[in-house]
C-alpha cells in the first residue's frame, strides 16, 4: 500500500495515515473484513517510522475502525465517520473563512457547491460541464 | 535502555558547551539530537564515548556501539578496499561482506584512494564501515553531511530499518532533512541545553504560530520580526493574536534561534 505522506505539513504524520485509511474505506478500496498491511509493512511502504504507523493503528482501534486479530494483524471493522466528518468540516470552514476574507460573495460558493454536488436550483442534474461563475 | 545520559555538563574554558543534558535511548529507538552549529551536539556524543571528560553527569551504555564522527577522516593514502580490510583486522564485530555490499550500493569504487573521494563519497564510505559493524547502538554525528538527495534518502532508509533488527540509533543533525522524520524522538539542543524533546508528531500538535502586534508580550519563541508585527511559535494553550498552524521547520527555527519572551 502506498500513498503520499506530506512530511513538511503541520498535520502530524500519524494523523495523515489515519485519514488516508479512512478515505480508502469510504471509497470502498478497503472493506470490512479486509486485513490492512502489518505495521512494519506499511512503515516500510511509506518510509516512515514504525511507531508512527503503530500510533495510527492504535487510535483507529480505539475508534473502532480496526480490530487487532491475535497473531494475524489488523482487520477492518467499520468506518466511524464522526471524526472524519468533523475534521473535513473543520477544513471546509477554514476555506470558507478564507473566501470571506478575500471578499467572495456567498452566492458564488453556493453555485460552486451545487456544481460539485451535481445539483441545480430546480433539482435537475448538472451535466458536469463547468459553467461561468 | 541502551543509553542513558543524566545531568551531563562539559565546559571548554569558561564556556559551557553542554549544560545539564539528560536523555535516554531505548532499545530499537531512533533518537535525533538536532540543533544549530555550536549547540553542543558533538561534545555530547564525545562525552558519551569518553573522548571528552565530562565535568559532571552520569553516562551508561548497555552493549556494543559504533561511531561515525563529525570529521569523517579515514586514512587518505589507503584505497577503499584496504580500509575495509584494515577495519576487519581491528574490529571483531565488523562484517567485511556487508561493508562491500554497502559500498557497491553507494557506488564507491573499491580501488580508489580515500584522498580522491569527494566529500559525499567519503561520508558514504565511512558510513559503510560503521553500518558493517554488528552492534547494539549506532552513534552518528551528521550522517547525511554532503550527500545528494538521492543518497540521503538511501541512508535515511538504512537508518530507519536498523530498529527492525533491534538496533538503536543516536544521530545528530543541524539541517532538517528526511532524517528527522524517521526519528522516534527528536531533541532540540540550543546553547548547550535541550529545550524540547518529544516525538515529531507531538511537537507539531503542541505548537502554533501567532502573529501579534509588535512589542506585545507573549510566552513563546520569536520566529520572525516585521515592521509592525512579530511572529511567535508558542505552545497551543498560550496562543494569542492571529493563530496559524506551525510546521516542524518553523518550530525548529524559532526554538533554535532561542529568543524567548
Amino acid at each position: 500500500m502506498w500513498f503520499r505522506v506530506d512530511f513538511s505539513s503541520h498535520v502530524p504524520v500519524y494523523k495523515q495515515i489515519k485519514e488516508k485509511l479512512k478515505l480508502l474505506l469510504l471509497s470502498g478500496e478497503l472493506k470490512p473484513g479486509d486485513f490492512v498491511p502489518s505495521i512494519r509493512t506499511l512503515a516500510n511502504d511509506l518510509g516512515v517510522n514504525v511507531n508512527t504507523v503503530a500510533r495510527a493503528y492504535r487510535e483507529l482501534v480505539a475508534e473502532g475502525v480496526l480490530e487487532p486479530v491475535r497473531g494475524e494483524g489488523y482487520v477492518v471493522k467499520r468506518l466511524n465517520l464522526n471524526e472524519l466528518v468533523e475534521s473535513t468540516l473543520d477544513r471546509f470552514r477554514n476555506t470558507v473563512e478564507e473566501c470571506k476574507r478575500v471578499g467572495i460573495e456567498p452566492e458564488r460558493l453556493i453555485v460552486l457547491l451545487e456544481e460539485v454536488y451535481g445539483r441545480r436550483d430546480d433539482g435537475s442534474q448538472c451535466e458536469g460541464t463547468r459553467e461561468e461563475l | 535502555m541502551v543509553l542513558s545520559v543524566k545531568g551531563l555538563v562539559k565546559s571548554y574554558r569558561k564556556r559551557r558547551a553542554v549544560d545539564d543534558v539528560s536523555f535516554q535511548v531505548g532499545k530499537g529507538q531512533i533518537f535525533a539530537l538536532l540543533g544549530p552549529n555550536g549547540a553542543g551536539k558533538t561534545t555530547t556524543i564525545k562525552c558519551i564515548l569518553g573522548l571528552r571528560k565530562p565535568d559532571a553527569g552520569e553516562i551508561s551504555i548497555e552493549g556494543s556501539y559504533s561511531y561515525l564522527p563529525e570529521q569523517k577522516e579515514l586514512y587518505r593514502y589507503m584505497t577503499v578496499e584496504k580500509m575495509v580490510r584494515t577495519s576487519e583486522s581491528i574490529s571483531r564485530s565488523f562484517d567485511a561482506r556487508k561493508a562491500f555490499d554497502l559500498l557497491e550500493e553507494f557506488q564507491i569504487p573499491l580501488k580508489e584512494k580515500i584522498a580522491n573521494l569527494s566529500h559525499g563519497m567519503n561520508t558514504l564510505a565511512y558510513l559503510s564501515l560503521i553500518l558493517a559493524e554488528d552492534v547494539d547502538l549506532y552513534l552518528m554525528d551528521e550522517p547525511t553531511w554532503g550527500l545528494d538527495p538521492l543518497m540521503r534518502s538511501k541512508v535515511i532508509e538504512m537508518i530507519r530499518k536498523l530498529p527492525q533488527d533491534g538496533k538503536s540509533v543516536l544521530y545528530t543533525s543541524h539541517i532538517l532533512s528526511e532524517v528527522e522524520k524517521v526519528a522516534d524522538v527528536v531533541a532540540i539542543m540550543v546553547k548547550g541545553k535541550i529545550v524540547e524533546m518529544d516525538s515529531l508528531d507531538n511537537l507539531k500538535e503542541k505548537y502554533v504560530a501567532c502573529v501579534v502586534p509588535k512589542g506585545q508580550k507573549i510566552d513563546g519563541y520569536l520566529y520572525r520580526s516585521m515592521e509592525s508585527e512579530d511572529v511567535y511559535v508558542v505552545q497551543k494553550d498560550k496562543a494569542a493574536g492571529q493563530v496559524q498552524p506551525a510546521d516542524f521547520e518553523m518550530i525548529f527555527e524559532a526554538l533554535a534561534r532561542g529568543v524567548k519572551r
